[in-house]
């Protein structure tokens, strides 16, 4: 998995490519844990996401509750495949899905 | 009695001797493999001894007859004894490596008296070599002997050995006439002193070669002290690594008998037969199937799969577990057990770990069926006369996610033949080599292979269809699957 980050005074976009599953998503995880501070507004586009395993997801979580203190989030580029798995565990209904 | 007592204590320092020349079982194979290279360098010392021997022979090499000869030979017949010594040992006993140490002191001290200057590296292989040991305290001894050995060697090779040209002294107004041949031949034969040659081979010889071997020394010394540590580090990494492995084996086994695994499970209900399940990718997994009686009458079936993988999503399973069954035996509805179960997990989740739920429970005197999903997989359902088919059900949020979420319930009939097929991620999202989902349609289209099956088979079915698609990529998340039939 390659993570592209793209910052712009407090916009954050964050477009992680590949699998995200348990052996990458602590690198997401590390990587959002490191650079929310002072962001406002996040934007996690998933454009380019392959595969979403249930610890991305925990990831996602985490990162929503993060931004429900300092902004917003919202995801982008949501697949079929993907938005299924939202759907599935009841995540489009707490994530902002555009 | 006195001398029993001295025999007593004489017997006690051999016993000491021993032990300290017997390695810790840990350095026991390196210490082998050190001998067996020792026996190696013997081996292409005593060729080079041959090799030596033919070419004077043939009087390649100009050395003077017969000490060279007699020197030679009895290296040789050393090496071959070592060599025989190590083959019968196998290279695996703890008097070995003194004694091939020593053996090399003196085999190369020999070549050192006959060859002198010529081959000065000669002195510090010993030294280099017992730092494969990984005993500083060895390479010190190898030092000393090899200090007092080349000296000797040295003393010796100055009168009998090949003449260093360059430390050749003669008093002033000394003349020389050679008449051909090498010089070295015509310096002893102009009868210069054994005296001078012995002095000035050891002050200017000896001793800068001794100088050099000594910081030779010093650095065996230090790499055979860090390779102990080493190979001590290592040794205490193997052991941690070994417990936790078998701590892991231990921790699968709790975990597996957590889960109702003796099939039949209810021998004496004939009104429905159930069976599953489970098959981590990690020793430890965190998908859990479940299903007990609350009374008489009321079957809870579980199945959840917990975010990640390893020992943290199995110690959250437990807790999961456990959680649900307790609010499930209290008598309550599925939503309300997935509502209080989500509240408990959410009081206490510092690291965010959730869990998906689908909680069913079966009327078995009606087959009325109710359910509430957190966040799981769609559930499947045969009709008596139908096929399996997706439920798609209404879906909450996971469990432990976000506080204060309240979960829906919803009713499903179950009439005598009826089939329930639950699992997790692990079976849709089994990937193959091309990296292609299993996927729910083929899912569907294994229980519909043979939907009248025993749910034992019918498991056996889908596992066997998964192995198929799968082939030989390795299996990457838990398999779990459950299957209820309804008979009454």
């Amino acid at each position: 998995m390659t993570i592209q980050k793209t910052k712009n005074g407090s916009e954050l976009i964050i477009a992680p490519e590949g699998r995200l599953d348990t052996m990458t998503a602590p690198e997401l995880e590390a990587e959002l844990k490191a650079s929310l501070d002072g962001v406002t507004a996040l934007t996690i586009d998933l454009t380019e996401l392959e595969y979403l395993s249930s610890a991305g997801l925990r990831v996602l979580l985490s990162a929503q509750k993060t931004m429900n203190n300092q902004g917003e989030m919202k995801v982008t580029g949501v697949n079929e495949t993907i938005m299924e798995i939202f759907e599935v565990t009841g995540f489009s209904d707490i994530l902002t899905i555009e | 009695m006195k001398n029993n007592r001295m025999k007593d204590k004489e017997r006690s320092r051999w016993k000491e001797f021993r032990d300290r020349l017997t390695p810790d079982p840990m350095f026991h194979e390196t210490e082998v493999q050190t001998n067996r290279l020792g026996a190696l360098m013997l081996l292409c010392s005593g060729v080079i001894l041959v090799v030596i021997l033919i070419l004077t022979a043939t009087g390649v090499f100009p050395l003077s007859g017969n000490l060279m000869y007699s020197t030679t030979i009895q290296a040789i017949v050393e090496i071959l004894i070592l060599l025989l010594i190590c083959r019968i040992t196998k290279n695996d006993a703890w008097w070995l490596k003194p004694l091939l140490l020593i053996g090399l002191v003196i085999v190369y001290a020999r070549l050192d008296s006959m060859l002198t200057h010529k081959a000065a590296i000669l002195m510090v292989i010993p030294v280099v070599f017992s730092s494969r040991y990984f005993s500083r305290r060895l390479t010190v001894f190898t030092s000393v002997l090899s200090t007092v050995v080349f000296a000797i060697s040295a003393y010796w090779g100055a009168t009998h050995g090949l003449i260093n040209l360059n430390i050749v002294t003669f008093p002033e107004g000394t003349q020389m006439i050679a008449t051909g041949g090498f010089l070295g031949d015509a310096i002893i034969n102009a009868g210069a002193s054994d005296r001078m040659l012995i002095f000035n081979t050891m002050l200017y010889d000896f001793l800068p070669r001794w100088m050099m071997f000594s910081i030779i020394s010093i650095i065996s010394c230090n790499i055979a002290r860090r390779g102990r540590d080493m190979v001590v580090s290592q040794h205490e990494k193997d052991v941690k690594s070994a417990r936790i492995e078998s701590e892991l084996n231990l921790a699968s086994g709790i975990q597996a008998d957590m889960l109702p695994n003796i099939f039949p499970a209810f021998p004496d209900r004939t009104e429905f037969d159930i069976y599953a399940a489970m098959d981590p990718a990690k020793e430890v997994g965190g998908d859990f199937y479940d299903f007990f009686l609350i009374d008489d009458d009321h079957l809870c079936m579980v199945m959840a799969d917990v975010s990640g993988k390893g020992v943290p999503a199995a110690l959250f399973m437990m807790a999961s577990k456990i959680i649900l069954a307790n609010n499930a035996m209290m008598g309550k509805s599925p939503a309300e057990i997935l509502t209080d179960t989500n509240a408990a997990i959410c009081s206490n989740n510092r690291e965010e770990m959730f869990v998906t739920v689908w909680l069913g429970i079966l009327e078995i005197s009606t087959g009325k069926l109710i359910a509430a999903n957190a966040g799981h997989e769609y559930p499947v359902l045969k009709d008596p006369d139908g096929s399996f088919e997706l439920v798609k059900d209404k879906h909450g949020f996971v469990i432990g996610g976000m506080d204060g979420v309240r979960y829906k319930e919803y009713e499903l009939t179950m009439k005598p033949g009826s089939k329930l097929f639950l699992y997790t991620d692990g079976v849709p999202e089994a990937t193959n080599a091309r990296n292609e989902q299993f996927g729910a349609e083929r899912m569907v289209d294994a229980l519909n292979l043979d939907g009248d099956a025993s749910p034992d088979q019918i498991l056996k079915n889908v596992r066997r269809t998964v192995d198929d698609f799968v082939k030989d990529a390795e299996q990457f998340d838990d398999l779990t699957m459950l299957c209820l039939e309804y008979k009454k």
